[in-house]
């Protein structure tokens, strides 16, 4: 059987590029006289570089492909055994286009209905299109959850001279990347949503802050700019709409609005009192209206489909679909478009592929959301069912946490981010959230006291309340949602001086089991403080726990065990 | 624009015009919310978040100083949760504060004599001011400049480069110089009358403070025949001359409204149900007369320490020589022994102590002035039998060694067996403690001391305690400072009013002990000079008269000592809200703990000092440059909890910044103040 070659496609996203996507399609395009493509990112990221090989028979797909000849030449062969298969099928509405063209190609966007959104607005009352977007009962993709329509009559109904719109491309969550993805790979969209904004809101500036770590992003959005301009359509009504992109420095605060506004401004990202709310007094004083990629992504499909079909998918309190980056401790990481109310088990383990009883929690909503037990996965992923749990949905970052995680410790790892990202104004947010981690701290050292404990839990209410904006009013949740549905191992570490998952270094030691050892020496080759004597007996007091012999030795005989009194060198750390 | 909105806080009906904050309302109505950050001067910061209010109907937290009140809403703002929030919220804020707010010897004087601002007159020469500053809560400056063992200088930060600042001569200069003509404005004389039971430290200082406070009269009881306590009949004529202390007491004399009563003993000669009902309220202060037994037998033989010095005193400073004298005993009181043997003639005195040098309780410069005057000491030496063969005495003692500490942190002394030697002396007197001899039906605690609570020093409804009786033997300043205590209650029980302690916090960068020299914080340029010496009578005179040892220091001499004073305590003391505030709601440093930011002090600017330790990040200063002065030279660099103030790229604030002062005139915490203190 021989397929004809048609063209190929290299997944050139920031995910395939630091897997080696540049060197694939240089290779490929050396090797084939078919068109190579660079597209965007199709999600499954833990098998970059993709090549999808479209032939006259259908189109096949290669997973981790590397420049090697080898890989080269098994993807040019269509090799069956090196064949890439998904494990779920593609069916999301928002990234429909992602890989089919190349990103800045404004023809193809334009041949796969691309702008047909932004023609029916134009040729609609501005107030109608407000409406539509209403009915179409989107809410804001950046965590918010604000009906997006109800964001745009507000900005409409404004009468200023003058009116700004903003693109909130911060994206801080750590492990978050739903809009980098959908700005790299689907630039058009995400511009074609603005434009529809401006026109029904009457905003004729617009802004895209976009954090500097996202060159491709940026890079593809200002081809896409230029092109758009070309063409003459980012002309609404008459007025020709200038698009600015401002890139941030990458303060997590910049993504709450009135810290992104300061940034705007030029100064520094901080957060002010609301009201007055930016739709009244934004950018230098004039209405504006800030959303997320997403949300701005959402609007040609809710312009070309109508708002019925749009809102055909998904809950009442959430319509349509939502990107998540999943990671963490499933085997198929990567970005996922999924109707709003699927259950967290059917991302988890159907999508996600995790065995059960692998997991014990699920972060939602990044370092700023909770944890929910596996006991919960049945929960529908909406808006108001994350909040009842003591989660949020954010923008997007589902983290999968594993049964050898420590919630302790997750909780510690995620105020470490957040306490470090505080703008310093809210005294609760700045000193609060810091000592709130000392405790953490402390607790994970070993060192922990049931009065941490107590402390932890009235001071997250404080920080909660005593801050003015999202960043310390969501900073606690980790802790608190880990305090709620994990208290035991708060028990275990501050009253038996235990770590039930055995992660914190302070509280195990690592034993060799002599039945099982065959004293093959790779443990004590791999010890880089040599820790391990010539009889293979670990010296705790030395072992700094990082693990190289448990990962080393192949018969499984290292392992944590629980311990950790001779362990010094963490509990000295300031 | 707007409307004006109906609303209230705390159950009270407001409105507020439009545009006007919960906060502009609840001040314009005296409901009072604390607030550091906010500042009319500029727009809203809402940083600190001390002004929270409760909106009642959401539950929500808002800062006042920014929220604008919605009709028909309800707020709280003083209601136990809203107050826990206000707490809290100054409770991080001190938690990442570091500064000093009153400087350590301030806070070493058991009086809390404002001791830096009386050197600090005196560096200036204005000896008066310095003598009304230390009046304030010193009233006995004379005798005290003399005899106090000075806990002040001992937590002196100057410990650190050499010797401690001088500063007990500071007040026995201001004293000596304007004593006799200086008085206090004391507040007008009452028709009421308090009874002092004991005319010592504390029971003067009682008489005093009623009097200067309160206006109140008040007649004192002593036991002995003229007033002055241990000062008389306790301290001897060398370190405290009887002159000295008839001039501080006519003082008194002046003041108007005291007087006094002399050989009268309370439980013989008066009751205190006489006095309760004669008076509107009973100070006891009948201090420690009582030697504590040596528990050795045939103690009988010795003298009692206290008594001796008390007839030496009754007898104008004279006395029979006692020959071979030793004295048992490591405190003050057997270094006044040993010392006033030597002026009696006796060539031949020791000091026994059952531990070594360093365990003495006495004073180092008492033990030192006494080897001066040839006084023998024998350490780790313990009496064990006193008898008399042929009229001399025979005192058995036992050579110790020292164990394990005991609970006064001092290792105790074991006897060493087998040890025993015999000595033989003239005189032998026991000084190794004294008791409170507290007459039947005064209630005592276990100690035998005088039961008073520790709060008001009160005993029951009208009777107060001070002194020496309450505390056990301690010092004059000590005294002084429980007497004050004690009438600042019977004026607030009297006035019909709570006895409040005035809540203080302070905020302290450490004990010197404790800090390296870069840990200190200098301000300007302090001298290097070495401390100065107070000029001594000559050897011999010490040896064979009672002449005052030391003399007063020449106003130069502590002139150019204030030149070493390193001014530790804060710029902003008087005026910084963060304490204020944190007073008043119960706020405290070390309620919340974990990691300060510590860095160097910014003093390269001629006359402002940028002390980023201190700053609590409201935003005000930068607001000010900003919004008021146009120059927006400040800025807040740095994330999370390391934020911090300061100009761009590190840079030192330009010298105009000298003639505006703006920032620093709106500082609330003086994280940036003037550099020089006046």
């Amino acid at each position: 059987m021989t397929m004809n070659i048609q063209s190929i496609r290299v997944g050139v996203s920031s995910c395939g590029l630091a897997a080696g996507a540049a060197d694939v399609m240089t290779k490929l395009s050396e090797k084939c006289s078919a068109p190579v493509m660079g597209v965007g990112c199709i999600g499954h990221c833990y098998a970059e570089p993709l090549v999808e090989v479209v032939t006259d028979e259908g189109s096949v797909m290669f997973g981790n492909v590397s420049a090697a000849d080898k890989d080269i030449d098994a993807v040019l062969s269509l090799a069956e055994d090196r064949r890439f298969h998904m494990g779920r099928p593609r069916t999301g509405k928002l990234t429909r286009l992602i890989g089919r063209f190349e990103p800045t190609d404004i023809d193809a966007y334009e041949q796969h209905g691309g702008f047909t959104g932004l023609q029916k607005a134009l040729a609609m009352d501005r107030h109608a299109v407000v409406e539509q977007v209403k009915a179409s009962g989107l809410r804001g993709r950046g965590g918010g959850g604000f009906p997006t329509g109800v964001k745009w009559g507000l900005l409409a109904a404004q009468t200023a001279p003058s009116k700004v719109l903003i693109c909130n491309a911060d994206e801080g969550d750590p492990g978050a990347f739903m809009d980098r993805s959908l700005m790299e790979s689907l630039p058009y969209q995400v511009l074609e949503g603005m434009f529809i904004a401006a026109h029904a809101t009457g905003a004729r500036r617009v802004f895209i802050y976009c954090r500097a770590e996202y060159p491709v992003a940026i890079r593809n959005l200002k081809v896409a700019i230029a092109r758009i301009r070309e063409r003459g359509f980012n002309v609404i009504n008459g007025d020709e709409l200038e698009v600015v992109i401002k890139e941030g420095a990458g303060a997590f605060v910049c993504g709450e609005e009135t810290a992104l506004i300061h940034s705007l401004e030029g100064k520094r990202g901080m957060p002010r009192f609301r009201p007055p709310f930016p739709t009244e007094s934004g950018y230098f004083g004039e209405p504006s209206m800030i959303s997320n990629v997403e949300t701005f992504a959402n609007i040609p499909l809710i312009l070309q489909e109508g708002a019925q079909a749009f809102a055909a998918v998904g809950t009442p309190g959430g319509r349509g679909t939502k990107l998540f980056a999943l990671a963490g401790d499933v085997p198929r990481p990567g970005l996922i478009e999924v109707p709003m109310g699927i259950t967290l088990a059917e991302i988890i383990y159907d999508i996600g592929g995790a065995p059960k009883g692998s997991v014990k929690a699920v972060q939602t909503g990044g370092p700023s959301g909770g944890c929910i037990p596996a006991s919960m996965f049945d929960t529908p992923v909406d808006y108001d069912s994350l909040i009842s749990l003591g989660a949020i949905m954010g923008s997007g970052g589902l983290i999968v946490i594993g049964q050898n995680r420590c919630m302790v410790e997750t909780a510690r790892y995620f105020l470490d981010f957040t306490h470090r990202e505080s703008c310093g104004k809210c005294t609760f947010c700045r000193v609060g959230s810091k000592r709130m981690f000392e405790a953490l701290e402390r607790i994970t050292r070993g060192l922990g006291s049931e009065t941490d404990v107590t402390f932890l839990e009235d001071m997250a209410t404080k920080v909660i309340n005593g801050s003015l904006c999202g960043l310390g009013r969501t900073a606690p949740n980790p802790v608190l949602a880990t305090l709620r549905f994990f208290r035991d191992e708060f028990t275990a570490h501050v009253v038996h001086r235990q770590c039930p998952a055995l992660e914190c270094a302070a509280l195990v030691d690592v034993s060799i089991n002599k039945v099982t050892c065959t004293e093959c020496g790779l443990c004590i080759k791999n010890c880089a403080v040599d820790a391990i004597s010539a009889d293979y007996i670990v010296d705790n007091r030395i072992c700094t726990r990082c693990n190289s012999c448990i990962e080393a030795c192949p018969v499984d005989a290292v392992s944590r065990i629980p311990g950790g009194t001779g362990f010094h060198s963490a509990k000295e750390v300031g | 624009m707007g409307q004006s909105v109906t609303f209230s806080i705390d159950g009270q009906t407001m409105i507020a015009e439009p545009g006007e904050t919960i906060l502009a309302v609840a001040t314009r109505h005296g409901i009072v919310i604390p607030t550091l950050c906010h500042n009319q001067k500029v727009s809203k910061t809402t940083s600190c978040f001390v002004c929270v209010v409760k909106h009642a109907e959401s539950g929500r937290w808002l800062p006042s100083c920014a929220a604008l009140p919605q009709a028909g809403q309800h707020y709280d703002s003083s209601t136990d949760e809203v107050r826990n929030m206000r707490r809290a919220a100054l409770d991080l804020l001190l938690s990442e504060h570091t500064g000093d707010c009153e400087a350590p010897c301030t806070i070493a004087c058991p009086a809390h004599a404002k001791v830096e601002e009386y050197v600090r007159e005196g560096r200036k020469g204005d000896f008066l001011e310095g003598l009304r500053i230390i009046k304030q809560r010193i009233p006995l400056p004379l005798s005290i400049g003399r005899v106090c063992p000075r806990f002040c200088e001992k937590d002196c930060r100057r410990n650190l480069w050499d010797l401690p600042v001088a500063i007990n001569d500071f007040k026995r200069l201001a004293a000596d110089l304007h004593y006799d003509t200086y008085m206090e404005e004391c507040a007008p004389l009452i028709d009421r009358k308090v009874a002092i039971v004991g005319g010592g430290p504390a029971g003067l200082a009682a008489a005093y403070y009623l009097r200067r406070e309160g206006g109140l009269s008040s007649h004192i009881f002593e036991m002995m025949p003229r007033l002055g306590g241990m000062l008389r009949y306790g301290i001897p004529e060398y370190r405290l001359p009887k002159a000295i202390l008839d001039r501080e007491l006519a003082h008194f004399d002046r003041m108007g409204g005291i007087t006094s009563t002399c050989n009268v003993r309370l439980g013989k000669d008066i009751s205190l149900d006489e006095l309760k009902s004669k008076y509107d309220a009973v100070v006891v202060a009948i201090g420690c007369w009582k030697a504590s037994p040596m528990r050795c037998e045939g103690e009988e033989l010795a003298q009692d320490g206290i008594r001796w010095l008390r007839q030496i005193a009754l007898d104008d400073a004279t006395g029979d020589n006692p020959g071979r004298t030793i004295v048992i005993g490591g405190g003050n009181t057997a270094m006044d022994c040993v010392r006033t043997a030597v002026r009696l003639g006796s060539g031949n005195v020791a000091c026994f102590y059952r531990r070594t040098e360093k365990e003495m309780p006495a004073e180092a410069i008492e033990i030192r002035e006494a080897k001066e005057e040839g006084v023998r000491f024998e350490f780790l030496t313990a009496p064990s039998r006193l008898r008399r063969e042929n009229g001399k005495l025979i005192l058995t003692c036992i050579r110790m060694t020292l164990g394990e500490p005991d609970a006064s942190g001092r290792r105790r002394p074991v006897p060493q067996e087998g040890s025993d030697f015999d000595v033989e002396a003239d005189t032998v007197i026991a000084a190794i403690g004294q008791a409170t001899d507290a007459p039947e039906g005064l209630k005592t605690n276990r100690w035998g001391d005088v039961d008073a609570t520790k709060e008001e020093l009160r005993m029951d409804e009208r009777v107060f305690a001070a002194g020496d009786c309450v505390s056990g033997a301690a010092t004059v300043v000590e005294a002084v400072a429980a007497g004050r205590k004690a009438a600042l209650a019977i004026l607030d029980q009297l006035a019909g009013r709570p006895h409040l302690e005035p809540p203080t916090i302070n905020v302290s960068r450490g004990h010197w002990r404790s800090m390296s020299k870069d840990d200190v914080v200098l301000l300007k340029e302090v001298s290097s000079a070495p401390r100065l010496t107070l000029p001594h009578i000559p050897l011999e005179a010490r040896r064979t008269t009672f002449g005052e040892v030391t003399g007063t220091a020449s106003a130069e001499s502590v002139i150019a000592e204030g030149a070493r004073c390193f001014e530790c305590s804060c710029t902003a003391k008087n005026t910084c809200t963060l304490k204020s505030h944190s007073e008043a709601s119960g706020a405290k440093p070390g309620a919340v703990g974990g990691m300060k930011v510590i860095d160097p002090v910014d003093i390269r600017h001629p006359s402002i000092v940028h002390d980023r330790n201190k700053c609590i990040k409201c935003g005000i200063c930068i607001k000010i440059c900003d919004e008021v002065i146009g120059k927006s030279l400040l800025g807040y660099k740095k994330r999370g909890f390391v934020t911090v103030v300061g100009p761009a790229f590190g840079a030192v604030l330009p010298d105009s910044c000298g003639e505006c002062m703006a920032c620093v005139d709106e500082c609330p915490v003086g994280a940036l103040d003037r550099r020089f203190k006046n």
